[in-house]
């Protein structure tokens, strides 16, 4: 029992000490004392005493611990305190029964309650919070809400008047202490104890009173403390609500509401941020508020009356300007302020040039928002600022007398001075090229199978639309770089374009008495571009986009040419006029890659020869290597559907044989070890991916180069079948046919690949029609050759030469078997017609590749039997084998007879040489000069 | 007994090359002049190879049988069972002794005088066949391998060799020493380092009976195998195999080569050495000084790792033997080839 007693009074005391507030009214502890003290006189009065504050202490204790947890912000603690509390409660009973519900109980319940709302409504808060303590949070609440429905009344009483309950509960205590015991010195104690009470929370009140102050002042912090301090100041309410001198009824009853208001604007708190961002008018300034002191004071920079002038706003101008960058600047603040002041600046007619020159900045503050190079615009920031340069742009038109440029300098600009030319600084192309790099993050950034993707691919038609009008503007008054920087722009948007129109007009030209182009167009077009929505071919992605787009152009400018001619006009002014060579390098990869795009072989294979690119291409930054990569592999495949195999496969040799065409053509990363590389670079990489409306079709091009590596490949093996130093044409092709081998059940081709290797092996034994099947057929159409414009053709292509070289190999792999072949036979065989035949056998005749002669009457072709057979092959083999092997041999007699003695060595050596004359001898002489 | 677990687990292999006439005599000094077989022992190996080997695959097994003055009778053998990944804990020379106390149990013979392997087109000469059979005439002189060409035998000519390492061969084994120079100095060349030993098969006279009587019932009795002109696969496969040993040995050639280079290089070098050595201490005398001391010469240069020559020793020997199949197997067909012309000249 005295162990009891002396924690509580233990406990007592060091909570006064620290303040909390539930110890000095706990009803147990404050008796304590004078109980012991009594001891010896009342016996039996102690003992029923005892068993009521026996109860009431555990639940005190129980009490202050949870509310512990609480400031802590333990749930799951609490609800085990919680639980515990009411097993307490249950044994209390009969003392609860006897005397009512105790206020602390009653206080804790409600406390605890509003506790557990608000740590509910705080959403952040808990997705924060650990798992143990989210469970425990919602089950508490579920217990605590049951048992609370017992004591609903009670509860709304008290939150009422929870000074009322609390007197009565004190009164009745006295009553029944008096009536209980007529002690006078525990009628002292007990009054000592109030005493103390109403002190300590008149100086508490202080402080809660100087918190919520302060608390408004302060940036919202980080939400655990705020709510610290939060639960703080109202736990400090409640003990002086407690006392007695306390009169601010009002504050105490709004207490609970203004909780659920702080919680409540928590979670207003993002939105409003954003909103504030959208908010236009200038009357919103007082809202803006907290951490950012210069804004604090703009809301008079122009006072009611003043006369605004040039000079004014240019002062407000700067101010704000200089606030750009530095820390703590809220940046979305700027750019309402800016805009705000381009409203005044309108509504006071202050000139265009002023206008020009904040349009300028909030372009610029536009690009600030984001302070991490990574990130990209949103959506909403993209538009204002895709908005605000067609504005500018607007501008400049409408005055071209306004001299804008980067080299003016700021204090010999001139914005207000009608006599003088106006003079802005502030660079266009500049911030036109910023805006082309956003969308480009943009692109880069967004998920390319979303339809937030085809979104943003809808503004591409807007940016190409600035950047022309641009180029129309600098057209006029720019300077030849200035016109360079902006062709390039115009040449990036256009060279990966292919232009339906221009080919439909030449398909016009071709056939006329057709339909229309113009009615066909979109019937054509259309179908093939919702077809193909996963073919990252990048003209049939957007297809839908540019018929638009190209349906406005058309209107826009009667004289629009096709984008050929545009390429070609563009990019010789950029070879003629660059002086750096970024810039043409790029256009002429751009254009090459145009003509390659539009089946231009010749002159895009010309172009690329006489740029002698490919010589000094690996000392250009990456994005350009990566821009080269992508033409080389439009090239082959430019190459490929002209029928020039060889072409096409040794354009993309290069790339498909690293096995890394992903990486290099700038469309994905690979999957690496971190120890290759580090986040540093993988960020680096990502900024350099091409967005994928660009995007070459991967499939596409290893089909392509499979097929060209096939068609190469097999009549090559079956011409040099012994050949014991055949080399491959493409290790990569032979990859994929011993994987092929290597599958132990070979079931019908799936994949690309599978067909390809399907159509090999019936190659190799010269049986076209099935290789025909394997190639070109619904799935290969569906993933590969529809992708092409012209499908059909190359797939004509594709069977003639399907049927050539399977001629070829057919010959190669049994002219031992025939004596002689009739050619009308080999050209019913292949579906071939005769001439063609005939000059198939003719040049393989010419190349010594078949030893042959035609015979013209009977148009034969009469075998020669020259090539050795299959053990004859083994045998030349063999015996060559053995002549390096007696070449060995003879070196270490050579030794043997060299180590005899350093000194004759010359003498021995010549007599040898002369005694041997070996064939070999003078090679292996010069062999033995490296010993 | 230890060796015989090396042998069977190894693929297989001999040494073919020493077979000719001039071998006869060269077995006048070995203790087994003669090797006679019973029938019951070759029809269980043709069995066990029929049941068990595939392809380039090896079969194995123990022969049993007994001494009579320098002939060695084979009465009769059993397989190794063939090795799985599954019992790896196997334990063969287990095995081996509870098959021999069965087979006495029965009265068979129980000696163990040798052992047997089937081969693939005369592949058989390799290390492995070389230390097997070195374990077991160490321990019993008279042992025996024989070896049985599957592929051969199908075309229509039983093929069975039995094979000992000669004496020479012996001691260099004994000695583990495969240097150059103590292989020249046992004077050993791939021509003698195994000796064939002629065989006999005899069955007992009722068996004779028995298959006199067999053959007047066969119905088929034509062997059209023997005739047969297709002829080049066979071929391409040897000239296949022979290249490959081919390749090998220039390898090794070269690596000898290296080797010898080395040490003639490293001669040089001391030769240098030791006059500079040389020079020093004449000029040293000349001004009075003591002459340098002596230092090991052979400290100082190591001379170099000769390679074994054991390794070309025995694909010299399996070159030989190679050859000398495709040798046969071609003056054999090119018999056939005259004979099928001869043929056709007769029925024109």
């Amino acid at each position: 029992m005295s162990r009891f007693f002396t924690t509580g009074s233990d406990s007592e005391s060091e909570s006064s000490a620290s303040g909390d507030e539930t110890a000095p009214k706990a009803p147990g502890g404050p008796y304590s004392k004078p109980l012991l003290l009594s001891e010896d006189e009342e016996d039996t009065k102690r003992v029923v005493r005892s068993a009521r504050d026996k109860r009431y202490e555990e639940l005190t204790n129980l009490i202050r611990s949870i509310r512990n947890a609480m400031k802590i912000r333990d749930v799951s603690r609490c609800l085990e305190e919680f639980e515990l509390l009411g097993r307490a409660w249950t044994k209390a009973k009969g003392v609860v029964d006897r005397e009512g519900v105790p206020r602390f109980y009653l206080r804790i319940l409600a406390d605890l309650e509003d506790y557990l709302n608000e740590l509910w409504e705080d959403k952040e808060g808990k997705k924060k919070m650990n798992k143990n303590n989210a469970k425990a949070l919602s089950s508490l609440r579920q217990k605590l809400r049951k048992y609370n429905r017992d004591y609903e009344g009670q509860i709304a009483a008290y939150r009422q008047n929870p000074e009322q309950s609390d007197e009565d509960e004190e009164k009745s205590r006295r009553d029944s202490e008096g009536s209980g015991s007529s002690s006078g010195a525990e009628d002292e104690a007990g009054n000592f104890l109030k005493r103390r009470e109403r002190d300590e929370p008149r100086s508490r009140y202080k402080e809660s009173e100087s918190e919520p102050e302060s608390e408004s002042d302060e940036d919202w912090g980080d939400s655990a403390s705020e709510s610290d301090s939060e639960s703080d100041e109202d736990d400090g309410k409640f003990t002086s609500l407690a006392s007695k001198f306390l009169k601010k009824d009002e504050e105490r009853r709004g207490a609970e509401r203004r909780r659920e208001e702080k919680a409540k604007k928590k979670l207003e708190r993002k939105s409003r941020r954003e909103e504030e961002e959208e908010e236009e008018e200038g009357g919103e300034w007082e809202k803006v508020k907290g951490g950012v002191p210069l804004i604090k004071e703009k809301p008079k920079m122009f006072a009611k009356g003043t006369e605004i002038t040039v000079g004014l706003v240019m002062k407000k101008l700067n101010e704000i300007l200089q606030a750009r960058g530095k820390k703590g600047t809220d940046r979305a603040a700027q750019i309402e302020l800016l805009q705000h002041l381009v409203a005044v600046a309108h509504e006071h007619q202050l000139g265009v040039p002023l206008e020009l020159k904040i349009k300028f900045n909030i372009v610029a503050s536009l690009y600030d928002y984001n302070p991490n190079l990574a990130a990209y615009m949103k959506a909403e920031l993209w538009q204002r600022c895709l908005g605000c340069i067609e504005e500018l742009l607007e501008l400049l038109f409408a005055h071209p007398e306004i001299f804008v440029g980067e080299n003016v300098l700021e204090e010999s600009e001139n914005l207000s001075n009608p006599e003088q030319p106006f003079r802005v600084r502030g660079c266009v192309l500049t911030l036109v090229e910023r805006m082309d790099e956003e969308f480009t993050k943009i692109m880069q950034n967004t998920d390319p199978h979303s339809q937030e993707y085809v979104e943003h691919l809808k503004d591409e038609a807007r940016v190409c639309g600035i950047i022309a009008r641009l180029q129309r503007y600098l057209q006029a008054k720019g300077s030849p770089e200035e016109l360079c920087r902006v062709y390039l722009l115009r040449v990036l948007h256009t060279y990966y374009k292919f232009d339906y129109a221009a080919a439909r007009r030449r398909a016009g030209q071709v056939r006329p008495g057709q339909v229309r182009p113009g009615q066909v167009r979109p019937g054509q077009v259309r179908p093939e571009g919702q077809e193909k929505e996963d073919g990252q071919e990048k003209e049939e992605k957007d297809a839908q986009v540019k018929v638009e787009e190209e349906e406005k152009k058309e209107e826009e400018e009667e004289e629009e040419e096709d984008s050929e001619a545009l390429m070609e006009r563009l990019c010789r002014f950029v070879y003629a006029k660059d002086r750096t060579d970024r810039i043409r390098t790029c256009a002429i990869l751009c254009h090459i890659y145009h003509h390659a795009l539009h089946s231009r072989w010749y002159r895009a294979r010309d172009l690329m020869l006489m740029s002698h690119l490919q010589d000094n291409i690996q000392h250009a930054d990456p994005p350009v290597q990566i821009l080269y990569n992508r033409t080389m592999v439009q090239l082959g495949i430019c190459a490929f559907r002209q029928g020039l195999i060889k072409d096409a496969h040794n354009a993309l040799l290069d790339i498909q044989s690293s096995g890394r065409a992903k990486e290099l053509l700038g469309q994905g990363l690979l999957l690496r070890s971190l120890q290759e590389r580090n986040a540093e670079q993988e960020k680096v990489e990502k900024r350099r991916q091409v967005p994928f409306h660009m995007h070459v079709n991967l499939e596409l091009l290893e089909c392509v180069y499979l097929v060209a590596a096939m068609l190469l490949e097999i009549p090559y093996m079956a011409a040099h079948e012994f050949d014991a130093r055949r080399r491959m044409i493409s290790k990569q092709f032979h990859h994929q046919l011993r994987v092929g081998e290597r599958q132990p059940l070979l079931g019908p081709p799936e994949s690309m690949r599978e067909h390809v290797v399907a159509a090999s092996k019936a190659m190799k034994t010269g049986d076209w029609r099935r290789c025909h099947r394997f190639v070109v057929n619904e799935k290969m159409n569906g993933k590969v050759w529809d992708l092409f414009p012209e499908a059909d053709q190359v797939r004509a292509m594709l069977v003639r030469k399907i049927q050539e070289e399977s001629l070829r190999t057919y010959l190669f792999t049994y002219s031992s078997v025939y004596d002689s072949i009739s050619m009308e036979t080999l050209a019913a065989m292949f579906e071939l017609e005769l001439p063609t035949v005939h000059g198939i056998i003719s040049k393989m005749i010419i190349n010594e590749e078949l030893m042959a002669s035609l015979d013209q009457p009977t148009a034969t072709v009469m075998m020669h039997r020259t090539e050795p057979t299959a053990t004859q092959n083994l045998a030349l083999q063999l015996a060559e084998k053995l002549g390096n092997l007696v070449e060995n041999n003879e070196r270490v007699l050579d030794q043997r007879q060299g180590a005899y003695g350093g000194y004759f060595r010359d003498q021995k050596d010549g007599g040898y040489r002369k005694g041997d004359g070996y064939l070999r001898r003078g090679g292996f002489r010069q062999e033995r000069g490296n010993y | 007994m230890a060796s015989r677990k090396e042998g069977s687990g190894a693929a297989g292999g001999g040494f073919g090359a020493a077979k000719g006439k001039g071998k006869a005599a060269a077995a006048g000094d070995s203790a087994v002049k003669q090797v006679q077989i019973d029938g019951l022992v070759v029809l269980k190996i043709i069995k066990h190879y029929q049941e068990e080997g595939q392809g380039n695959e090896v079969v194995q097994g123990v022969l049993l049988g007994l001494v009579v003055d320098d002939r060695l009778e084979i009465t009769n053998c059993f397989p190794f069972p063939q090795h799985t990944e599954d019992d790896a804990d196997f334990d063969e020379v287990q095995y081996q002794m509870e098959m021999m106390r069965s087979l006495r149990h029965v009265n068979i013979d129980h000696l163990h005088v040798g052992w047997y392997q089937s081969t693939y087109y005369g592949s058989f000469v390799t290390r492995a066949l070389l230390d097997s059979q070195f374990s077991y005439q160490h321990a019993i002189e008279e042992s025996v391998v024989l070896i049985y060409d599957p592929i051969k035998t199908a075309q229509g000519s039983l093929s069975l060799k039995a094979y000992r390492l000669t004496p020479k061969l012996m001691e260099v084994c004994k000695e583990k020493d495969f240097s150059p120079e103590a292989l020249k100095k046992a004077n050993i060349a791939y021509e003698n380092m195994f000796e064939e030993v002629p065989i006999v098969i005899k069955n007992s006279y009722l068996i004779n009976v028995m298959l006199w009587e067999l053959e007047k019932k066969s119905a088929v009795a034509d062997r059209h195998e023997l005739l047969s002109l297709a002829s080049s696969n066979h071929l391409g496969k040897s000239l296949q195999l022979l290249m490959d040993r081919v390749d090998e040995m220039s390898q090794d050639i070269v690596k000898y080569n290296t080797y010898l280079r080395n040490v003639s290089k490293q001669q040089q070098q001391k030769h240098q050495y030791q006059q500079r050595r040389q020079q020093e201490n004449i000029q040293r005398q000349s001004r009075g000084e003591p002459p340098l001391p002596e230092e090991d010469i052979n400290k100082l240069f190591k001379p170099p790792q000769p390679p074994p020559r054991m390794e070309s020793l025995l694909i010299a020997g399996q070159i030989n033997t190679y050859c000398q199949n495709i040798k046969e197997f071609n003056a054999q067909n090119l018999g056939k080839l005259f004979m099928a012309q001869a043929l056709q000249d007769y029925n024109n």
